[in-house]
Parts: C-alpha cells; structure tokens; sequence
C-alpha cells in the first residue's frame, strides 16, 4: 500500500495510513450489534430507484442511478449505516475505429467500470483492480446480447460506468473472516446497477438494440427465504444469491451470475432474480418515455431559436 | 466527419446566395470565425453574445449540493452549467510512529502570526497532509478515454490544485493534529503536563468529474470548498489501553473544518479576432476576454488567466479583497490595465461563488 509511489497522482503519505477506528464497537460490549441493519422491507419489495438520463452533455449518451438506503439508524452516529447505490454512466460514441486497428464487421464494445475511492467503506486504488475488470466483462456480456452490433461496423463504443458509491459485500460490523463464503454479494448489486444504467445510457445514445436489458438481484438467506434486491448489510446469512441482465419483452437472459450454494434448484432464484430485473424494466419504460419526451421539445425549441441567430456566412 | 457530409448532402440555395451553414457544422468547420461571428455581431442595443448566450463577462451559475455521499466526511457535487464534479473528502489517520520526518510539535499559541502560517505550510508539504486527486477519465469528455494513465491536462490540474490548496493555507493544521494529554506529568512535578501529538488526519480529496465542459479548475476548487465546508472529522483520542488511536462516533463530539478564508478562482480564455477575416478590411482592435469558458470556447482562446481572490479578511464583502494567486500564460493581450478588470470582474465572481457555498440546499 505504503511503497509504491505513482508519479501522475499525488501520493498519500509514505509511512500510510488508517481507516479511523471507532472506540464505541470495540469497547462496549453490544453496541456494535445494536447498530446491525435489518430488513424493513417485504422480501418482494424493490428498494427505490432514481434513474435520470441526459447527465453528461458533451457524451452521446449517458444516465445516472441512484438506489437511496432505506435504513435509518436509531442512534446518531457518524458510522454510516448501510450505503447506497450511485453510479454514472457515459457513452462515448459510436465512432469509427482508428485505421490501426483491425477491420472488425460489428459494433467493438469496450466497458470500464470504476470505483470511486470513496465509493466503499474502505478506500479504493486509483488503478482498476480484479473485482473492477470483471465486472466490466460481465456487463460487456449482458450489453452484447442486445446491441445490433452488425448495423455499426468499423465503429467502436465506450461505455464507462462510474461507481460512485457501491453496495457493500456484508454488514461492516462482520469481520470479513467470518463472512467467508459470503463475500462479494455486493458486487452482483452493483453489477445489476451497472445493467440497468448502461442500458439507460445506450437508449439515450439511441443505439440499436433488440430490447431494454434490465438488471435484478435475488438471494436465498439461510432460513431458505428468497429476497427479491437484497442489502447485503441487512442479511446476515445470504447463502446464494443470483445477478441477471434480462430482457423482458423477449423473456430472454443475456447474463447470468450466480454465486454461493444454491442447492438443488437454482431455478426459483434465477427466476426471482427476473421478477426484481421487472422493476428496473418499469423505471426503464418511464425513462425512456421522458426522455423522448425532451427531445422532441428540445427540437422545437431548436428550430425556434434559429431564427432569432445571427445569419452568418463564410 | 459527419458535419461535412451533412453540409455537402444539403441542398444548394440559389447561386446568388453565400455558401450557408447550419450552426453546428460552421462551429466545427470554421471555430474561430464562428465565435467571431458571435462577438462581432453588430447589437446596438445589448452587449453581443458569445455562442453559448451568454456575454462576454458573464459566468455560469454555480450550483452546489453537499453531503451526499455516504463514506466521506464530507462531500459536494458542483454544476457550473454543463460542468458537474463530484468531490468526497476522506479522513485517515497517519499515525506518529508512521512520520517519517520528524517535525517539532510546537502548539499553537493562539494569536496567528505570519511565521506560523509560513511553519504549518511547511509541515504540511513534508508530511502530505492533503492528498488531493481528480479523474477525468470517467466519460466526461470524449477526449479522455480510461485505460490510459492521466494525461498531462490531468496532471497540471491537480497540480495547480495542490499548489493553491497549500498556498492559501485553506486547511489549519490544529484541525488535523490528533494530540493526548497524559492525565500527570511523567517527571512527577506539578507542572501542568503537555499535550503529546500522536498522529495527524490525512485528508483524501478526490475529485471526479461527471462532466466537463470547459473551466475545470473552478469547478473543481468549488467542489473542493464545498466540501471541505461540509467535512465533520470525528473527535479523535489516544486510548492507553489498547495504545492505539480511536475515533468517537458520537457526531456532538465531532468538529468540523475551520478554514482560512473563502479563496475563489476565476478563470478567463482571451479570444483573440482575426483582423484578416473581417471583409471591410478595417484595422480594427477586436480582443475578447471571455468569463469561464466552455469547452468550446477553450479550443479556440490561446491566453488564458486565472485569478484567486479571498475577500473575507476584511469583513468587508467584495469592498476589501486580497489577491492570492495569480496565473497567466499563453499570449500577451492582456496587460496591466485589463488585468485591473479582471481582478475587479474576479471580485464580483467571489460574491457569487461566496452566496453558493453559504446557502445550505
């Protein structure tokens, strides 16, 4: 962490540093477990989502997704709860490749997922790591299946997302030795964030596409409850859990990801995961609506203002 | 490459008629006489309006919202018209056994001098107290693509940042100084025992910009501001026991940032007219310097002047002001006279900059 040094950036202390550690968990016994989360809502019940597209002028398309947390704590105290979900995402493109490059007959599609350093609990790097890479390939995969990338050849596509805050793999107060099997449920929010945001973006850069993708969680606890976009914070004991970028129109499924021990049929969560990816469809719909709505009147406006222009020649 | 097939696939008006363009394809084919055309129109009544409709001193209004991320200590999102950044200020503890260059702890006595100021600037470079960093590879503009390291915009950028920050002394080091009083004097006498200092708070301050167009060094110092304003840093003690530090999480016990001052930059691009391109062939002085430049405006001005006021010192408002930095570079247009005016047009700015960041969203 310390030793080595980037030139480009501006560095951090060498000697490092930190996270503050607070006194109040690791002194009195039962604290820590009375600041614990719990699950206020419905196991069907979807937590809100702000989906705003538009955000990024200068990009061909853009959105930016917010899931707001729906725990309050009871007592005030500067240990944040549970996070939210915030990320943006760009559009760069379609454009044509550069001559180096190699003659491609579709759409290349190039995703970058980022995080903030200040998106999760403890700091991120600057440089993408592993978790960040593989995120992005899957949300290339749940993309690809539904850009018709054969209208588009020799052009390539930027699609990055930026996380500005991040779901949590567990509750901060589990120590990550015990949560085990239990990490990186987090990243299958955050990967369904990024669907559903990128597929914002893509219909406001006005690509060709076969359908809305639209991304959904589900989870198995361990009393073999099914929870429809669960906060990893407020289960303690998810056994497996399930991210899927899903068409709902053509009822198809572009990416699938499932992690942990489902048991023997994985199906009702697959499917449960589809139900909460109707959720974000419906946000889709009422997105897509205003947005065409805002651009016809943008268009008239348009034309209103050109003859209010100076006559410019050249 | 769009723009020009456009143009050729548009019906030719009649012969007698000039070439014509829509506006957005003569913006990108000619860009200078565009904005010239603009500056130049003949309005007698208003002041001419450069491309984006606003005039030549006008700014954009600034927009902050602060406190919106969840794992800063503090936080603002910043929209200077299509320009909108995002900032999260972060606090870690450097501990003192981690110090490398051991600096003399001398605490503060209270009334501020010169010398003291000119002390902590100093510790705080040597220890790297601030961390400020920004990414502009996040789609904001097409020309920085990620997967690349940070180009040389970027660099100069945060660079600039991390100078003013130090410069102005934004940020009291007394703040970020984590000191133990020992409930007795070691030595035994009745001397009143003094304050150890074991370790500091390192501020992170990052800075993302969701969109640029144009004018990145204000947005990203008002973010900066803003949310070093909106920072609250734990109350942070030395526990004998465990002998480490630990934080309470008690917000009443928190304190928040005391800065020094409310510097504010602002920034100005020259838009140079070309004297060959009017027909008349009039000779005549045709510079323009523009407030806050956008993007576009950014690609066609060479000179550009940044200046930083802070007119909080005398309590006066914007009657009493203090320069404190200046920067210039890439032309000569701008001489002594019209850096007067700028420095005045640089006051003006700060009362609006200053009402933002006062008024609570």
């Amino acid at each position: 962490m310390a030793a080595n040094t980037d030139r480009r950036r501006i560095n951090a202390p060498s000697g490092g540093t930190s996270a503050p550690v607070f006194a109040k968990p690791v002194k009195e016994y039962g604290y820590l477990q009375s600041l614990r989360p719990n699950r206020t809502r419905g196991p069907d019940e979807l937590r809100k989502t702000f989906l705003q597209t538009g955000v990024v002028p200068s990009a061909s398309g853009s959105a930016y997704l917010e899931v707001p947390t729906t725990t309050t704590s009871s007592q005030p105290s500067l240990i944040p709860p549970t996070s939210s979900l915030k990320i943006a995402a760009s559009i760069q493109g379609p454009k044509p490749l550069p001559r180096s490059a190699p003659f491609s007959p579709t759409l290349v599609l190039t995703t970058t997922v980022k995080f903030a350093p200040f998106a999760t609990r403890y700091r991120r790097g600057y440089i993408r790591d592993s978790a960040e890479r593989d995120l992005g390939v899957h949300l290339e995969t749940a993309l690809r299946g539904v850009i018709i990338g054969e209208r588009w050849p020799k052009s390539g596509v930027e699609v990055v997302i930026t996380i500005l805050e991040g779901d949590e793999d567990t509750w901060w107060g589990d120590s990550k030795a015990e949560g085990g099997a239990g990490s990186g449920w987090g990243l299958l929010n955050v990967l369904a964030g990024c669907i559903t945001v990128a597929s914002a973006a893509i219909m406001d850069a006005g690509i060709d596409c076969v359908d809305m993708v639209a991304g959904g969680v589900a989870a198995i606890t361990g009393d073999g409850q099914k929870v429809l976009d669960p906060c990893p914070a407020e289960h303690q004991d998810i056994v497996a859990a399930c991210a899927v970028g899903y068409l709902a129109s053509r009822d198809e499924i572009t990416e699938l990801w499932l992690k942990g021990e489902v048991g023997a049929d994985p199906d009702t969560l697959i499917e449960g995961a589809t139900h909460a990816a109707m959720g974000s469809v419906s946000v889709l719909r009422e997105v897509l609506l205003e947005n065409i709505e805002t651009k016809t009147k943008a268009a008239k406006e348009g034309s209103k203002r050109k003859l209010e222009d100076v006559e410019m020649t050249g | 490459m769009a723009a020009t097939t456009a143009a050729l696939r548009d019906p030719a008006p009649a012969a007698a008629a000039a070439l014509t363009f829509p506006r957005p394809i003569f913006a990108t084919v000619a860009p200078h006489p565009f904005l010239q055309a603009h500056l130049a129109a003949p309005q007698p009544s208003k002041a001419p309006l450069r491309a984006n409709s606003r005039t030549a001193h006008e700014f954009r209004r600034v927009g902050i919202n602060t406190g919106s991320l969840t794992h800063c200590n503090g936080s603002a999102v910043v929209r200077l018209g299509n320009t909108s950044a995002v900032c999260g200020v972060r606090a870690e503890i450097l501990d003192e056994a981690h110090v490398q260059a051991t600096a003399d702890f001398a605490p503060s006595t209270g009334n501020e001098t010169e010398e003291d100021a000119e002390r902590e600037r100093d510790e705080m470079e040597s220890l790297r107290l601030l961390v400020p960093n920004v990414e502009l590879s996040t789609g904001s503009t097409p020309q920085h693509i990620p997967g690349n390291a940070p180009s040389s915009f970027a660099q100069t950028l945060i660079t600039r940042v991390r100078s003013l920050l130090l410069s102005t002394s934004l940020v009291r080091l007394s703040d970020l100084r984590i000191l133990y009083a020992p409930p007795s004097n070691p030595d035994g006498l009745d001397a009143e025992p003094e304050p150890q200092l074991k370790g500091y708070w390192v501020l992170y301050i990052d800075i993302f910009y969701i969109s640029i167009d144009g004018n990145a060094f204000d947005a990203a110092w008002a973010a900066i501001l803003a949310a070093l304003k909106n920072s609250v840093i734990p109350h942070a003690f030395w526990d004998e026991d465990l002998e480490t530090i630990l934080c309470s999480d008690d917000p009443s016990e928190a304190h928040s940032l005391t800065l020094r001052g409310l510097p504010v930059p602002s920034t100005f691009a020259v838009f140079e007219g070309k004297h060959d391109w009017n027909e008349s062939g009039e000779a005549e002085e045709a510079d323009w310097v523009l407030s806050d430049p956008d993007a576009f405006e950014e690609t066609v001005c060479r000179e550009s002047v940044c200046v930083v006021v802070d007119c909080t010192v005398g309590n006066k408002g914007t009657k009493d002001g203090i320069l404190k930095s200046l920067e210039k570079s890439g032309g000569d247009v701008v001489d002594r006279d019209a850096m007067k005016g700028l420095v005045k047009r640089a006051v003006d700015r700060w009362a609006e900059v200053e009402k933002a960041t006062n008024t609570k969203p």
